[in-house]
């Protein structure tokens, strides 16, 4: 037992949430009691002896847990314990739910957790149509329907779709550019372990009282400075999630950077190190914002700040500005390390060289540049400067074009190749191409003053969303899921269950979100669990495709479970990539390399005769030999 | 390389699909019913874009389908593509293209905007009042003659909204006008609307602002002057003066003239 | 806590001998890139307040700024980022030093830079609490608590970081080869943009 509460895991990562809370509250009493106010304060939204704890138990977890043992133990200026690898790597399942170094082992805790809040996730979004399907109010009252969808938005965009992304390229990227692992493992391991936090007070939020954060993921002051205490979860639970990806950003911009195997020349690296490039400069400077805002909201909450009050000097618009400022740039976050899947899945699918490869990488580049200069058209009708929507107009339009240059390069890879289809992930990246064309140009749309002053606010943003999110970003998570799976689990899934999973999916996207266009333009709002009966009909078969689309993730779901079990091996190389991470055994031995390869040539030369990406130790653009200690398997 | 694709076939396929998608889309009344001179201004500008998008789209769609069906490896063929690694000039098109429908977009919307808020000579002004959950109106002009939930304008005679918030974000939202303003507490803001059809309409809230939002709704009325002017003389209340004291403190922002980017 | 894992990131592979050694593809050292980036993000998160600043103080334009009664101790507060300017020297002397062999100036640099830290930090509190006003009071006190609360939490990561490099200091760690003191220089880079920090505050909240 003693033992057990020395050694970092779980007993003393519980064990520290809890005494860390326990200070937490004891610190506000004594604050209190010293600043003269009566120790327990009662009023609405404050509630100090809850949110301090939640920000020092989390902490407490993390330090117990054994995120920091390392770093204090150097920073004591102990002798460090030698780096023997036991944090290293995972023998058996258990070795999932430890603190771990292994990027690899990283990658399928954030995969894994991520999709368990897409699950959840998506179990609200079932039950928001469900209300929906009729109109009047059936199942939950409308106070509880906003906290659904405030909280379906939030855990899809802040714990799954950003960390999703995240993991797998934790997971692919050190081994795509010949690294052993990524620049700061523990930091990296620490970023992870904000996650589930992060997720924890989302979902947790629905025990506070006056329920769950109700405000839309958006948040907008002075309605969420005036909510519950839910509210204050939510601005916690993205701090946690902030960090986390902020951390990790850092990370692979670091990794990218200083560790690129010799030969690995900017110009040699696949798209979807590239896509990560750039998706990281995108956090590491936008994300702070958000950071900010959620605090100022927080401290007018608990401290009683007028930030976002106008009665005190604040300004309310001020919260739209600096939120979008972030918001924005993050929906890029969540599609741009998709394109790089989406490169790399068509380009050997369809065994063609990337069309156009430096261009691709530059309107990667363009896309992260103009994406700072948009965010107003969040704004168009919030009563902000209205000098200010025209500029912000025509910079929104111009996206379209580095991501037209996207589309048409994809587009330009598959001729004159020789197109595979036998693979889910290949039938995902194509579908994506189509999907996120009609979501990109109902965004070009939105970006047209005149009519988003109509259809703002209405059900046709909430179609553009999903398009872009669902049949965009969740697409490419699919695909690249599909696509690397053999190499993470070492083991085939069932093409046929894929297919189920990918028709389904597409005809349920397609029935779930185009006629929200048409109840959004003739006048059907967002954020409503009532609506005029005229929409009825539509509504209804709005929520039949979406009970479908959640049915055909539980498909998907038990191919996963099922096929990481008892699949059929899988070899080194299923699908004839070029990639350096194909070029080794499935799952990929415990260090990645016995010696760091040498790259020799771009990572897209299908059909160049003799042309070459990568020189594996002892030779061999064959698969390097399996090893004894397989990663990532139950 | 470019030679080897029937690209004249394909450019009349995604000219025939985009007619094609264009003729069933276009008569489609998308916005519903208009009731202002900005209806179909609006609406005019979306449906040019939709025939835009629907090229784009098309082109998507043949530039796609075409390559599925031309070059999907026979079972069995394990062999590579041709290793063709780009083409400026396509990539030169697929770059100019967007860029000049976009800003063709931007150039139209911009004038659309200017106009559709071109504010006329003797706009008749209106306060509008939200707080959680509910409308309410004033008219200065009419020494503040106070409506609650129900709007009366007259036909045919420029609008101007003076909008105030009594408490969160509220959005003022006539479908039919196409029009959209946020109401913020704090600051004015303001929204020119003609209206050009008499009938009632329904004064929707679409900013999320608690759990009565779904509910937040008015009765908006347009009838003639005559009319209007009987409606406004039934009216026995005021402008409660706490309100007249939110309009004194609300800062102006920026009036709307200036809106359309300073043109 | 994040800046603290980036500064004190991650030790050096040498002791390692299960992975291949890293090939090294920039000039640039892993730790020192790190805290750049890190110090990238902690400029917008900076930005974000200013952001809120220029909303507060330009766009609503409040008759006076700051409003009366109000008024701040410019004064104090200029010989407090005095202090905290010297200490980027101090800390400068504290690298030199240990890249010259210098262990004594080493430990002396890193004393006296905590030592003006600390100054700095307790001047700050001390003038919150005779300032006679709180983060209550309009929005002009919350930008300002708000700028300067933000400093000063970063003033005391700042602290914590020097503190972990002087006890190691102490304990006879560091050395003059580079890779042997970047527990030194990273805390460091880290601690001038906290000053650099400081002048902007400085000059936003007091002087302008
Ligand atoms: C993955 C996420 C994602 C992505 C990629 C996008 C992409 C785009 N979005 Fe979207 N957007 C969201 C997620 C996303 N959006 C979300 C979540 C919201 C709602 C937030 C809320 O809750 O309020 C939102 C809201 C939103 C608004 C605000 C609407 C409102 O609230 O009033 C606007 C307005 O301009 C907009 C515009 C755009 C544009 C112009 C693009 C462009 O980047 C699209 C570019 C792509 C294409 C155009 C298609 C491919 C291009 C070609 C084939 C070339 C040729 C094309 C043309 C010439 C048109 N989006
Ligand atoms: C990546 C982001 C993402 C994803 C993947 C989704 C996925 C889905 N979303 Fe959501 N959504 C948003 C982001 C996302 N959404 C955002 C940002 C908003 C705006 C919120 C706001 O206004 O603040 C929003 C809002 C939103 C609304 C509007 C609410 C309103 O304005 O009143 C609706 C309504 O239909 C909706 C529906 C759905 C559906 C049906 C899915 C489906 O695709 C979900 C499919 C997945 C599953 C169903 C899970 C798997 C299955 C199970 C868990 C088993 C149970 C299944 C059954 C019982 C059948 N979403
Ligand atoms: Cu008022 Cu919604
Ligand atoms: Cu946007």
């Amino acid at each position: 037992m003693v033992a057990a509460i020395k050694q970092p895991g779980w007993i003393r990562g519980l064990l520290g949430a809890v005494l860390a809370a326990a200070f937490g509250v004891g610190l506000v009493v004594v604050l209190r009691d010293i600043s003269g106010l009566p120790i327990w304060q009662t009023e609405q939204t404050g509630y100090p002896h809850v949110v301090v704890p939640l920000v020092t138990g989390p902490l407490g977890f993390l330090a117990g847990f054994g995120c920091f043992d390392y770093w204090l133990r150097w920073a004591a200026g102990m002798p460090t314990i030698p780096e023997d690898h036991s944090q290293h790597g995972a023998k058996s399942w258990k070795d999932y739910f430890r603190f771990n170094t292994d990027h690899k082992v990283i990658g399928i805790q954030y995969i894994v957790t991520t999709f368990f809040f897409f699950f959840v996730g998506g179990l609200m979004a079932m039950l928001i149509r469900a209300e929906l399907a009729q109109p009047g109010t059936q199942i939950v009252d409308a106070a509880t329907y906003n906290s659904l969808f405030s909280t379906h938005a939030v855990l899809m965009i802040f714990v799954f779709v950003i960390p999703v992304f995240a993991g797998i390229a934790n997971y692919v990227l050190p081994l795509m550019i010949g690294a052993p692992d990524m620049a700061f493992p523990r930091l990296n391991a620490l970023s992870f372990w904000m996650l589930p936090l992060a997720g924890l007070l989302f979902i947790g939020s629905f025990l506070a009282p006056g329920g769950a954060f109700d405000a839309g993921w958006t948040g907008y002051a002075p309605l969420s400075t005036g909510a519950p205490l839910g509210q204050s979860f939510f601005n916690l639970g993205v701090q946690f999630a902030g960090a986390s990806s902020i951390a990790t950003a850092l990370n692979f911009l670091v990794t990218i950077i200083t560790m690129r195997a010799p030969g690995m020349t900017f110009w040699r690296m696949p798209l979807l190190v590239w896509a990560n490039l750039s998706t990281s400069l995108l956090v590491v400077a936008a994300t702070p914002f958000i950071a900010g805002a959620q605090f100022m909201v927080l401290f007018d909450r608990a401290l009683g700040t007028q930030f976002f009050q106008f009665a005190g000097g604040g300004d309310v618009v001020s919260y739209q500005h600096i939120f979008w400022f972030y918001s924005h740039p993050a929906v890029y976050i969540m599609m741009l390390p998709g394109f790089g899947i989406i490169s790399e899945v068509i380009s050997t699918h369809a065994r063609k060289p990337i069309f156009g490869y430096r261009l691709m990488a530059l309107a990667l580049i363009g896309i992260v540049v103009l994406s700072y200069s948009v965010w107003a058209h969040h704004m168009f009708v919030a009563g902000m400067f209205s000098w200010l929507r025209v500029p912000m107009m025509i910079t929104t339009l111009l996206i379209a074009v580095p991501t037209g240059i996207k589309i048409f390069s994809w587009l330009g890879t598959l001729y004159f190749g020789k197109i595979h289809t036998y693979s889910t992930a290949m039938l995902f990246a194509l579908a994506f191409i189509v999907t996120f064309t009609i979501g990109g140009i109902s965004g070009v749309m939105l970006g047209m003053v005149p009519i988003d002053i109509h259809v703002s606010d209405t059900y046709f943003i909430v179609a553009h969303i999903h398009f872009v999110l669902f049949g965009g970003s969740v697409f490419t998570i699919f695909a690249g899921i599909y696509h690397w799976f053999p190499k993470m689990t070492g083991r085939m899934y069932d093409e046929k269950l894929g297919r189920v999973h990918f028709w389904g999916t597409v005809i349920g996207t397609w029935v779930t979100f185009i006629p929200m266009h048409w109840v959004g333009m003739d006048g059907m709002p967002r954020r409503v669990a009532d609506y005029a009966t005229q929409f009825g009909e539509w509504n209804l078969l709005i929520s039949c495709g979406a009970f479908m689309l959640g049915a055909v993730q539980l498909v998907f779901l038990y191919n996963m479970i099922v096929s990481w079990r008892f699949g059929p091996r899988a070899d080194a190389n299923p699908w004839r990539a070029n990639t350096i991470e194909w070029q080794v055994s499935s799952p990929p031995p415990i260090f990645n390399f016995d010696e760091i390869p040498r790259v020799v040539g771009g990572p897209y030369e299908f059909g160049v005769p003799g042309a070459r990406h990568a020189i594996m130790a002892g030779d061999g653009a064959e698969a390097a030999k399996p090893e004894p200690t397989v990663v990532g398997q139950t | 390389m470019m030679g080897r694709l029937p690209i004249a076939k394909m450019f009349a396929a995604t000219i025939v699909l985009t007619v094609v998608i264009s003729a069933v889309m276009v008569p489609i009344n998308w916005d519903g019913q208009g009731a202002s001179t900005a209806a179909p201004k609006i609406d005019d500008l979306l449906n040019v874009m939709i025939v835009l998008s629907s090229f784009v789209f098309s082109l998507v769609m043949v530039m796609l389908f075409y390559a599925l069906w031309k070059f999907k490896a026979k079972p069995g063929d394990e062999s590579d593509g041709e290793p063709i690694h780009g083409n400026t000039r396509l990539e030169v098109a697929w770059t100019l293209i967007p860029t000049i429908i976009v800003l063709f977009g931007a150039g139209y919307s911009w004038s659309v905007l200017s106009d559709i808020e071109e504010v006329g000579d003797h706009p008749l002004t209106v306060d509008v009042f939200s707080q959680q959950y509910a409308w309410s109106f004033g008219y200065p002009g009419k020494d503040n003659a106070y409506s609650q939930g129900e709007l009366h304008v007259p036909l045919d005679r420029q609008v101007q909204f003076k909008m105030h918030s009594l408490d969160v974000i509220h959005s003022f939202w006539v479908p039919e006008w196409r029009i959209k303003k946020d109401n913020v507490p704090g600051i004015t803001t303001t929204a020119i609307v003609t209206p050009d059809k008499p009938g009632a309409y329904q004064l929707i809230c679409t900013e999320l602002c608690g759990f009565g939002h779904a509910s937040m709704r008015a009765k908006v009325v347009v009838e003639p002057a005559a009319d209007f002017r009987k409606w406004i003389a039934g009216l026995k209340e005021k402008v409660p003066d706490p309100y007249l004291e939110t309009i004194r403190q609300d800062t102006e922002t920026d009036p709307i003239p200036l809106g359309a980017g300073g043109a | 806590m994040e800046s603290a894992t980036v500064a004190l990131g991650h030790t050096h592979e040498e002791e390692h001998h299960g992975p291949p050694e890293a090939n090294q593809s920039s000039r640039i050292d892993r730790q020192t890139l790190g805290i750049f980036l890190f110090i990238v993000s902690e400029i917008m998160l900076f930005g974000a307040f200013f952001a809120s600043y220029f909303f507060l103080r330009v766009v609503v334009d409040p008759p006076t700024w700051p409003p009366h009664p109000y008024e701040l101790p410019v004064p104090v507060a200029g010989i407090n980022t005095a202090i905290l300017v010297s200490s980027s020297f101090t800390i400068h002397y504290a690298l030199e030093s240990i890249r010259r062999g210098n262990r004594n100036g080493l430990k002396l640099g890193l004393v006296l830079t905590w030592l003006l830290g600390a100054t700095f930090l307790f001047i700050q509190i001390n003038e919150y609490v005779h300032i006679g006003f709180s983060a209550r009071d309009l929005a002009f006190g919350s930008i300002f608590y708000g700028l300067t609360g933000l400093h000063g939490a970063h003033v005391f990561v700042g602290l914590m970081l020097l503190s972990f490099a002087t006890i190691r200091a102490f304990r006879g760690h560091f050395g003059p080869k580079a890779k042997d003191h970047l527990g030194v220089e990273v805390p460091g880079i880290y601690w001038h943009f906290v000053d650099v920090m400081w002048i902007i505050v400085y000059t936003a909240v007091y002087i302008l």
